[in-house]
């Protein structure tokens, strides 16, 4: 047990983690502005993938990132036009855009690298790994946080920012004023569209980020459907977080850290299958303690703002 | 004048909610501006407040053409607007909801404590005082009236709109509501008041505008006229009166005895009530919508579950039912919101009249579609409902027909206890009566009902006995007789107590 | 409105999908430097060019059309089910499972090997249900993580204890079923085989039941307006249990007959990589959950990837240019959905708004 539980499984929590950390909170947004995103897994499958193209294109892992950020912005639009300007079902539209993702993802893997399910090229350059000076030579914990991506280190910024953003300033307010009652903010003069759109595109940059991570920060690839349901698990903890950025980061944690133990049990004599669902489980579990709002409630909801 | 409103008409597709409305408002003059629903009172703030665009006509405001494309617009003249059904963010405080839109800062971070402090002495200037840090939604509704007041004056507003602004209070705290308003315009505010309860109009405003079928029937100083001149103007005819046949009620049809409802934290939402109707009376339920009325009708029709006590129907323990049984134990239900409760609003007509008769026009798993459409059909007929076909979505109803659609659902259940709770709520004069003489002869043909209304006057009209809620709790019992609009008033605001 | 006028209408909004679709479809066969007629037409021989591509494209749509049924009747009780995949993958499992070591007479087995797919995708799905029902647990993102659950389970069982090791391939799959417990093919030499008649009459069946019965109706009203079904005596906990049994159960007959019918085994993620589930719940959006709705929505989907299969066996396009034209169809298909709540509200407005 203790081989097991040693500093780099806890240094490939952090790494595993980040994905669905910045995807949970692009959900987290979303959910401050009453958009109940179901898209995060296909954001993510985008940014993944675009990563991939832009490292393809430029040759430079940071304009590669920046252009997972603007493919996925761009395409979080989609989900923004449809539904706050047509007022589509979110639910629908998510499930739809992640078929478009999917689709659009096996479509340019074939048409751009010209090969079926997986692309690979080891000449491309991933994201550095960034030794954290004084820090790096504390025993275990230089070992566990030292040497990862620069976007792992970004995203646990980006949560202490968002905290701050959302429950200290006065755009942050407003923001979720709008989430909390959409009919009453529309009546002082917030634009709620803005609002809403900036929330969805500022879930775009986040999954762009997130997407980056998974196919730029361990091993170079791009292959068909490798998000894998992160989107879906980042959603779980976006609600057991209850849209708080700190607890959205405890949720991500527990589930990056049975991500990352599965992957360390795969070298033992279990199968594979069994510490795959791991992740999958523990999600199933957490949903279990967390008591989700009731139906009644909902549709008091549904029914009230249609009024 | 400060405002004029000149010539307003507003055409909806071929309705004409305004036609050729004047209406006029001075400095530190409160103008109540009242008529039935429907009768074109809101589209004509939503005008004036920038919410709808007029087809033709004018607006002044101190002089000058103004158009206002949207509230923050109207918000900028100086006009501002406290909703009927309020406009407040309830996890946030007192005074992040006040200063909302117009926050302090200290350098770009919002400063709640200055917030607190500007909502602390604003309070106190217009003698309105609230605590700046409590949680809206743990606020009375008094309160919550008061935040909504005190954020439309930090906005800066001089004219302020008041839509129905005392439904959802309780008689002291509608007092002291209308005490609030007269010292605001003696400090020089000028006040539009919607409402339809002329007895608070004839206390609170120096002039009055009646409006009826969206066109104005008269403009008079409060000093000259009478509540009963205005619901002439109101209405503009007789209303029908109701005629209650002497029938000596029979055996109990509901018995609630010791009924006791816990909410999620613990707090009781309904404490030991007990309640009897029989066979042939109308027991009214009056109060505050709030008091543990919507959770008795859920507790007796099987929506909710129940913590204490015991509740019979015509003799047979209901409690832990549900509600398909206790339909067929002989239970009839106006809902108390139509679009929450009472329908389907993407389904027919037809769908929306089969719910609860669906399981008695069933033949081996199926539904009797002739015999349906024919019921259905027959409604529409009986209650001139303006329905089209039965194949019509009910979205395309208004709500007096979609009311009149669902009461002509229950009321054709041959049931022992009919619950209709808000059943003329926000419909227009016609279906009101049609609804009330319906019930009325539910009673008389021997049925138990059970009346539960915020409106006092329907209460009055209709009931036998009246029961009065406040706090989750029976704070009286009156007998038609000796029931007066004072009396009920004082039980309902918690004075008075006795069992 | 007319009831002609109507239907008219009803009829262009799908039409106006697939053109958009198609046009997506031309902007990335341009993308790949393909000529647009040529590959369309290629599309068409390869979906309807023969009986024996036509054939083929109706075997495809045979477990799509049964998925998409099982979905609407969730939709429309309004619940979310995602989980066709696992359910019909579970279902597939112990149909081959079933048929290759239960004895007896091939028909009963075969009989009961169906049975036994159905039973397992609908427990699978009702499990979902009760998680919700009893404990709130959002249906949504249960059944997409039970998706991944039962892939695995499924994988590893065909990989450890069922692996068929008669086979020189360690590919990860059952053994074969016996041939006396094949479904029958319906003409000699192709693909089709019973199993699409199954969901022709399942979809039909679907219609009336939702349509005519007491129960349907319940459903109906249940994802309408929940508050209005349970006023009106409909309980939904045990609505949701039965329509996600239900729900299941056609997706893991879908299972069943994809292993009975045309694999005669049970492959590791043969389902999955075909998609077949997922194009089902595609099927379901294009067709706002109407059954017989879904059945041709289910056909068109198969249609478009056997098409796709011709275009890349003659063209330099390759076959993932059908899965763009299905997400921008259907993405088109959810953003009309909104254009008539948009268009509701705006209706609503007008006929007077006076509270």
């Amino acid at each position: 047990m203790e081989q097991l539980l040693d500093a780099a499984l806890f240094s490939s929590t952090l790494r595993v983690v980040t994905p669905i950390l910045l995807a949970a909170l692009g959900g987290a947004i979303c959910s401050r502005v009453g958009l109940f995103n179901v898209a995060l897994e296909g954001f993510v499958l985008v940014g993944a993938f675009s990563g991939i193209v832009g490292n393809y294109l430029f040759g430079n892992v940071w304009l590669a990132v920046l252009f997972a950020v603007l493919c996925v912005m761009l395409f979080s639009l989609i989900f923004g036009y449809l539904s706050i300007n047509l007022n589509a079902n979110p639910i629908v539209v998510g499930i739809s855009l992640n078929f478009l993702a999917t689709g659009m993802t096996t479509f340019l893997l074939r048409a751009i690298f010209n090969v079926k399910g997986a692309y690979y090229d080891n000449e491309m350059v991933g994201l550095p790994k960034w030794e954290i000076p004084l820090i790096k030579d504390i025993p275990w914990v230089g070992d566990v946080i030292s040497g990862q991506s620069p976007l792992v280190y970004l995203a646990f910024i980006l949560m202490f920012v968002l905290q701050f953003y959302l429950f200290k300033t006065v755009s942050g307010f407003r923001l979720r004023s709008v989430g909390e009652n959409p009919v009453a903010a529309k009546s002082i003069g917030i634009k709620v569209r803005k609002h809403q759109y900036s929330a969805v595109l500022a879930c775009g940059v986040l999954c762009g980020l997130a997407g980056a991570q998974l196919s730029l920060g361990q091993v170079t690839m791009f292959t068909e459907g490798m998000t894998a349901g992160r989107g879906f698990i980042a959603l779980v903890a976006t609600m057991l977080g209850q849209a708080n950025p700190f607890g959205v980061m405890a949720s991500s944690l527990l589930f990056g850290f049975m991500d990352a133990f599965g992957i360390r049990l795969q070298g033992l004599a279990i199968p594979s299958h069994f510490t795959q669902m791991l992740p999958y489980i523990v999600t199933l579990i957490a949903m279990f303690f967390f008591k989700d709002r009731s139906y009644m409630q909902d549709a008091l909801k549904a029914g009230g703002s249609s009024r | 004048m400060l405002l004029q409103m000149k010539n307003i008409t507003k055409h909806y597709g071929n309705v004409t909610a305004n036609q050729a409305v004047n209406f006029d408002l001075g400095e530190g003059e409160v103008h109540a501006l009242v008529g039935e629903n429907g009768a074109g009172k809101t589209t004509l703030m939503r005008i004036l407040y920038g919410m709808e665009q007029p087809s033709s006509g004018s607006v002044q405001v101190k002089g000058n053409n103004v158009s206002f494309d949207n509230p923050a617009s109207a918000m900028a003249s100086g006009i501002g607007m406290v909703h009927q059904h309020f406009m407040l963010f309830p996890s946030f405080t007192v005074a992040e909801n006040i200063v909302i839109g117009r926050e302090p800062t200290v350098g770009g971070v919002f400063d709640r404590n200055k917030a607190a402090a500007l909502v602390e002495e604003l309070g106190e200037k217009y003698g309105m005082p609230v605590d700046p840090w409590a949680v809206v939604s743990e606020c009375p509704m008094g309160m919550q009236q008061r935040v909504e007041i005190l954020k439309v004056l930090y906005q800066g507003a001089d004219i302020i709109i008041l839509d129905e602004p005392t439904g959802a209070l309780t008689p002291l705290e509608v007092k002291e509501l209308l005490v609030n308003i007269k010292s605001l315009a003696l400090q020089g505010k000028s006040f539009i008041i919607i409402t339809h309860k002329l007895h608070e109009v004839m206390e609170v405003s120096d002039r009055i505008t009646v409006l009826r079928d969206g066109q104005v029937t008269g403009t008079l100083a409060a000093s000259d006229t009478d509540v009963e001149q205005l619901s002439r103007l109101m209405v503009g005819r007789e209303l029908v009166s109701i005629v209650k046949k002497d029938v000596e009620p029979g055996e109990a049809v509901l018995e609630v005895k010791g009924l006791g409802i816990r909410g999620p934290k613990g707090k009781a939402l309904l404490k030991d009530i007990h309640l009897e109707v029989r066979a042939g009376e109308v027991v009214g339920i009056a109060g505050i919508s709030g008091n543990g009325q919507s959770e008795l009708i859920q507790a007796i029709s099987g929506l909710r579950s129940i913590d204490e006590g015991k509740v019979q129907l015509s003799g047979v323990d209901i409690q832990g039912m549900d509600v398909r049984d206790i339909r067929e134990q002989g239970l009839a239900h106006i809902p108390e919101d139509r679009y929450l409760w009472g329908a389907a609003k993407d389904a027919t007509v037809l769908d929306n009249g089969l719910m609860g008769h669906h399981h008695k026009l069933k033949r081996r798993g199926l539904v009797k579609g002739k015999e349906a459409r024919t019921k259905v059909t027959e409604w529409i007929k009986q209650f001139g409902i303006k329905a089209g076909t039965v194949d019509n979505n009910v979205q395309n109803l208004s709500g007096g027909n979609l009311q009149k659609l669902i009461a002509a659902r229950e009321f054709a259940h041959d049931s022992h206890l009919l619950i209709a709770a808000e059943p003329t709520r926000g419909v227009d004069i016609g279906a009101m009566e049609i609804i009330h003489t319906e019930l009325i002869r539910k009673r008389d043909a021997g049925v138990g009902v059970l009346l539960v209304s915020s409106e006092l006057t329907e209460i009055l009209q209709l009931s036998d006995r009246i029961v009065v809620m406040y706090e989750g709790e029976i704070a009286g019992e009156i007998s038609a007789m000796d029931a007066t609009e004072e009396k009920i008033s004082l039980l309902m605001s918690g004075g008075n107590r006795q069992t | 409105m007319s009831i002609i006028k109507q239907s008219l209408r009803g009829l262009i909004q799908p039409l106006i999908a697939v053109i958009i679709g198609l046009i997506a479809g031309a902007i990335a066969i341009l993308v790949v430097g393909g000529s647009v007629t040529e590959t369309y037409m290629e599309m068409w021989k390869g979906a309807f060019g023969s009986f024996y591509f036509t054939t083929n494209t109706l075997a495809r749509a045979t477990p799509i059309i049964l998925a998409g049924l099982g979905v609407a009747l969730a939709f429309r009780a309004g619940f979310f089910n995602m989980g066709a995949d696992g359910q019909m993958i579970l279902g597939g499992l112990s149909a081959a499972l079933t048929a290759i070591y239960l004895p007896g007479p091939g028909w009963l087995v075969l009989v009961v090997s169906i049975i036994a797919g159905i039973v397992t995708g609908g427990l699978w799905s009702f499990f979902a249900g009760w998680l919700d029902a009893k404990f709130g647990m959002n249906l949504l993102i249960t059944t997409l993580l039970l998706n991944y659950i039962a892939t695995l389970f499924a994988g590893y069982m065909v990989a450890y204890p069922f692996m068929d090791k008669t086979g020189s391939a360690a590919m990860a799959q059952s053994a074969m079923i016996d041939q006396s417990v094949w479904l029958p093919k319906l003409f000699q030499g192709m693909g089709l085989h019973a199993g699409f008649i199954i969901a022709i009459v399942a979809a039909v069946l679907l219609y009336f039941f939702m349509k005519k019965t007491v129960m349907g109706y319940e459903i109906r009203m249940l994802g309408n307006n929940p508050l209005f079904a349970s006023y009106g005596g409909v309980k939904r906990g045990r609505m949701m249990m039965i329509a996600m049994l239900v729900s299941g159960g056609l997706a893991g007959l879908a299972g069943a007959g994809e292993v009975l019918g045309t694999q005669y085994r049970f492959l590791d993620g043969s389902m999955t990589s075909a998609n077949y589930a997922w194009s089902g719940i595609m099927a379901t959006l294009l067709a706002n959950s109407h059954p017989i709705g879904t059945a041709v929505a289910a056909i068109l989907l198969a249609a478009l990837q056997t098409g796709a299969m011709g275009v890349e066996r003659n063209t330099d396009v390759p076959l993932e240019v059908a899965s763009v034209i299905q997400a921008v169809l259907t993405l088109f298909v959810s953003a009309k959905i909104g254009y008539a709540i948009w268009k509701r509200r705006k209706g609503k407005k007008t006929n007077g708004t006076t509270t």
